[in-house]
C-alpha cells in the first residue's frame, strides 16, 4: 500500500514535469552549494592537518609564548625540560636578526642558534644538508639556501656575523615553498643562517629569549602526561607567560576555526535551500489545489486522511530527495574543480582534494529528502485534511 | 423483515456561509432496504445531492442519526467513515471523477489500492469489471482518451470493485447523450437484477423509470412516493 501511494507520487511528479523540474533546481542549487563548501572544508582541514603533520609529528609539544603579538618571547629552562620522565628531546629556538658580511654581499638576516637535540626534529622535518659537513664544533655557522645565494658564500668560506668570523661548514638544501617558511614555527629556514645556540648568546648577549620551544616525546610515553609534566617544570622554572600546545590541540584549533568558517559559509548556503523548499511548499500547494477534486474521488473510493497525506509527502519528499541527490552530484563537481584550481594557484604541495565523506552524502540526501518532507507538510495537511464533500464538490 | 441496510432518521443539514444559514435538508427520514432500486428525483436545488453525500458517508448531517446495516455511524470517525464508503459503498458521479493521469484499469483499481490489496489480485479482479462493463480493450486507455459513456461505464467499474452492498449514483446520465446514457441505465438496471442495492438521483424522469421506487424531493423534504 505505502509501495502503491509511493508509485503514485512518482507519477504525479513526472506528470507535471516543467514544474517538478523547476522546483528540484531550486532544492539542487542549494544542495550544490552547501555540499561544494563542506567538501572543500573537509578537504581543506585534511590537507592541513596532514601539514602539521608532516611539520610537528604526533609526539612534539609546541611551546609557544601565550603573549599577544608576534613579538612575544619566552625564556626557557631547557635543563630542567630535558629531566622530564619521557621527554626525549627538547629545544628552543631562538632567532635574532644579525649583521652578515658575505664573499659578495651583506646585509641583516636571521640568525637561528642552533642545538644538537634538533637532529631529533630536523629528521623529521627534512632538512638536508645540499653540500658541506655540518656542525662539528662552535665558530661554524649553516646556511640556508637562499641564504647563501645572497651573501654569495661556499662551503668552506668565512662569513662574518656581527664583527665575529664563522666558517661555512654546511648548506641546506631550499626548503620548498610554503613549507620551509613554516618550519620551526615560522622560522623562514631558507633565508637563515645557523650557528651553535652558545655563539648566539655571546652575540646577542642579554636575556636567553627564544620565539618557541620544542619537546619531542620518548616512544612509548603517553604525550598528554608529558604535557603536563612540561607544563608543571615550565611553571616551577618561572615561564609562566608559554603555553604547550600539541599535535592534537594544534590540529584540534585550526579545525576548529576552520569548522567556524564552514558552518558559517554552509548557513548561508543553507539559506537558499530555504528558498528551495519554499519552493516546494508553493508547488503542492499548488497541487492540492488543482488535486481538490482529485483528493475528493480518492476519498469517496476510501482513502484515508494519512493516505493523502502519505501520497503528497512523498511527491514533496521526492522532489527534495532528487534535487538534493543532483545537488549531490554537481556539489561534489563544483568542489572537485575548486580544489583543482586553488591547488594549481597557491601551488599547494601535492594539491588538496575535496572530501567525499559517506557522512556527506548521506547527510545531503537526508537533509534533502526532509526539506522536501517538511515543505510538503503543510500542503499535504491540507489536503488530507479536506472535507470529502467539500472536494468532490470543488470547480 | 430484513434489517434494512441504510437508514436516515431525521436528517437535516444546514449550510453556514458567514450569517447566512442555508438550510439544504429540512428533516430527512429515509430507508433503503437490501435489494432496493430507489431513484431520487426533485428540481435544482432541492437536496438531493446533499442527502446522497450523507447517505454516503461522505458528509455529516447537522443533525439526525445515519444508520449503515442497523449502526449508528454518524459520529465514527473520519478513518472508519472511509473504510465503510470503501468497502461498502460505491460511488457513481455526474461528472465521471476519474483521475485523469491513471490508466481505466488503474483507475478501477483505485479503491482496492486503499484496502491493501495484492497488485496481481486487485489488478486481475479490476479488468474483469472492466469486462463486465465492456471496456475489455480499453485498459490502458487514460479518461481524456475515452469518450463519455466509455467514462461513466469505467466509472460504474470502479464502484463495482470491492464488491460494495451499496451503489449510490448522482446525475450518471447528466453528462452523456441519449443513447449513452441508456445504456448506462440499462447497466444499473442489470446490476439491481443481479442483487445489487440502488440509489439513483436524477430529475429526469425517464432515467427515474428504471428503477423500482420513486421518491420525490423538494426544498429539503422527502415529499412522498411518485
Ligand atoms: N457547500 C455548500 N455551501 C453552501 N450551500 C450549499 C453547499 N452545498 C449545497 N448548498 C446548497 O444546498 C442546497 C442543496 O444543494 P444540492 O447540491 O443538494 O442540490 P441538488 O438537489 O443536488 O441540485 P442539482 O439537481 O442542481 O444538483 C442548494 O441550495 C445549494 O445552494
Ligand atoms: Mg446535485
Amino acid at each position: 500500500m505505502t509501495r502503491d501511494l509511493f508509485v503514485l507520487a512518482v507519477r504525479n511528479v513526472l506528470h507535471r514535469r516543467l514544474r517538478s523540474w523547476l522546483t528540484v533546481i531550486g532544492i539542487l542549487i542549494g544542495t550544490a552549494a552547501v555540499v561544494a563548501l563542506i567538501s572543500i572544508g573537509q578537504g581543506l582541514q585534511r590537507s592541513i592537518t596532514q601539514q602539521v603533520e608532516q611539520i610537528m609529528g604526533f609526539n612534539t609539544l609546541l611551546i609557544t609564548p601565550r603573549g599577544p603579538g608576534l613579538q612575544a618571547r619566552v625564556q626557557l629552562d631547557l635543563a630542567a625540560l630535558r629531566e622530564v620522565p619521557g621527554v626525549k628531546a627538547a629545544v628552543a629556538v631562538r632567532t635574532e636578526t644579525a649583521f652578515v658580511q658575505g664573499p659578495t654581499r651583506s646585509g641583516f638576516l636571521p640568525l637561528t642558534g642552533y642545538d644538537p637535540a634538533m637532529e631529533e626534529f630536523v629528521a623529521e622535518l627534512h632538512l638536508k644538508l645540499a653540500a658541506g659537513e655540518g656542525f662539528s664544533q662552535r665558530g661554524q655557522v649553516v646556511l640556508g639556501a637562499r641564504a647563501a645565494e645572497l651573501i654569495g658564500a661556499k662551503v668552506g668560506d668565512v662569513v662574518t656575523i656581527e664583527d665575529r668570523p664563522f666558517r661555512v661548514v654546511g648548506i641546506l638544501a631550499a626548503q620548498e615553498e610554503g613549507r620551509g617558511d613554516t618550519a620551526y614555527g615560522g622560522i623562514a629556514v631558507n633565508d637563515s643562517l645557523f650557528v651553535f645556540y652558545e655563539d648566539l648568546k655571546e652575540l646577542f648577549p642579554g636575556p636567553d629569549l627564544a620565539q618557541y620551544g620544542f619537546v619531542k616525546v620518548a616512544p612509548g610515553a603517553e604525550v598528554s602526561a608529558v604535557k603536563a609534566e612540561v607544563e608543571r617544570v615550565l611553571a616551577q622554572t618561572g615561564t609562566t607567560e608559554a603555553e604547550v600546545i600539541g599535535f592534537e590541540e594544534l590540529t584540534q584549533r585550526i579545525k576548529t576555526v576552520l569548522r567556524g568558517v564552514q558552518a558559517f559559509l554552509a548557513g548561508i548556503a543553507g539559506i537558499s535551500i530555504l528558498v528551495g523548499g519554499i519552493g516546494v511548499m508553493n508547488t503542492m500547494y499548488t497541487a492540492v489545489l488543482e488535486r481538490t477534486r482529485e483528493i475528493g474521488v480518492m476519498k469517496a473510493v476510501g482513502a484515508k486522511n494519512s493516505h493523502i497525506l502519505l501520497l503528497f509527502l512523498f511527491e514533496s519528499g521526492l522532489m527534495g530527495l532528487v534535487g538534493g541527490a543532483l545537488g549531490l552530484l554537481v556539489g561534489l563537481g563544483v568542489a572537485q574543480t575548486a580544489a583543482v584550481v586553488v591547488g594549481r594557484l597557491f601551488q599547494v604541495e601535492r594539491g588538496f582534494s575535496a572530501a567525499v565523506s559517506v557522512g556527506l552524502v548521506i547527510g545531503a540526501l537526508l537533509f534533502s529528502f526532509g526539506v522536501g518532507a517538511i515543505s510538503g507538510l503543510l500542503p499535504a495537511r491540507r489536503a488530507a485534511l479536506l472535507p470529502p464533500v467539500e472536494a468532490l464538490r470543488y470547480e | 423483515m430484513t434489517q434494512p441496510l441504510l437508514r436516515l432518521e431525521g436528517v437535516t443539514k444546514v449550510y453556514r456561509m458567514g450569517q447566512v444559514e442555508v438550510p439544504a435538508l429540512r428533516g430527512v427520514d429515509l430507508t433503503v432496504d437490501p435489494g432496493a432500486f430507489l431513484a431520487i428525483m426533485g428540481p435544482s436545488g432541492s437536496g438531493k445531492s446533499t442527502l446522497l453525500h450523507i447517505a454516503g458517508l461522505l458528509d455529516r448531517p447537522t443533525s439526525g442519526r445515519v444508520l449503515w446495516a442497523g449502526d449508528d455511524v454518524t459520529s465514527l470517525g473520519a478513518a472508519r467513515l472511509a473504510e465503510l464508503r470503501g468497502r461498502h459503498i460505491g460511488f457513481v458521479f455526474q461528472t465521471f471523477n476519474l483521475i485523469p493521469t491513471l490508466s481505466a484499469l488503474e483507475n478501477v483499481e483505485l479503491p482496492l489500492v486503499f484496502q491493501g490489496a495484492r497488485p496481481r489480485e486487485r489488478r486481475q479482479r479490476a479488468a474483469e469489471l472492466l469486462a463486465v462493463v465492456g471496456l475489455a480493450d480499453r485498459q490502458r486507455h487514460r479518461p481524456g482518451q475515452l469518450s463519455g459513456g466509455e467514462r461513466q461505464r469505467v466509472a460504474i467499474a470502479r464502484a463495482l470493485v470491492s464488491d460494495p452492498q451499496l451503489i449510490l449514483a448522482d446525475e450518471p446520465t447528466g453528462n452523456l447523450d441519449s443513447a449513452a446514457g441508456r445504456e448506462i441505465l440499462e447497466m444499473l438496471r442489470g446490476l439491481n437484477e443481479r442483487g445489487k442495492t440502488l440509489v439513483l438521483v436524477t430529475h429526469d424522469a425517464e432515467a427515474a423509470g428504471v428503477a423500482r421506487n420513486i421518491l420525490r424531493m423538494r426544498d429539503g423534504r422527502i415529499e412522498g412516493e411518485a
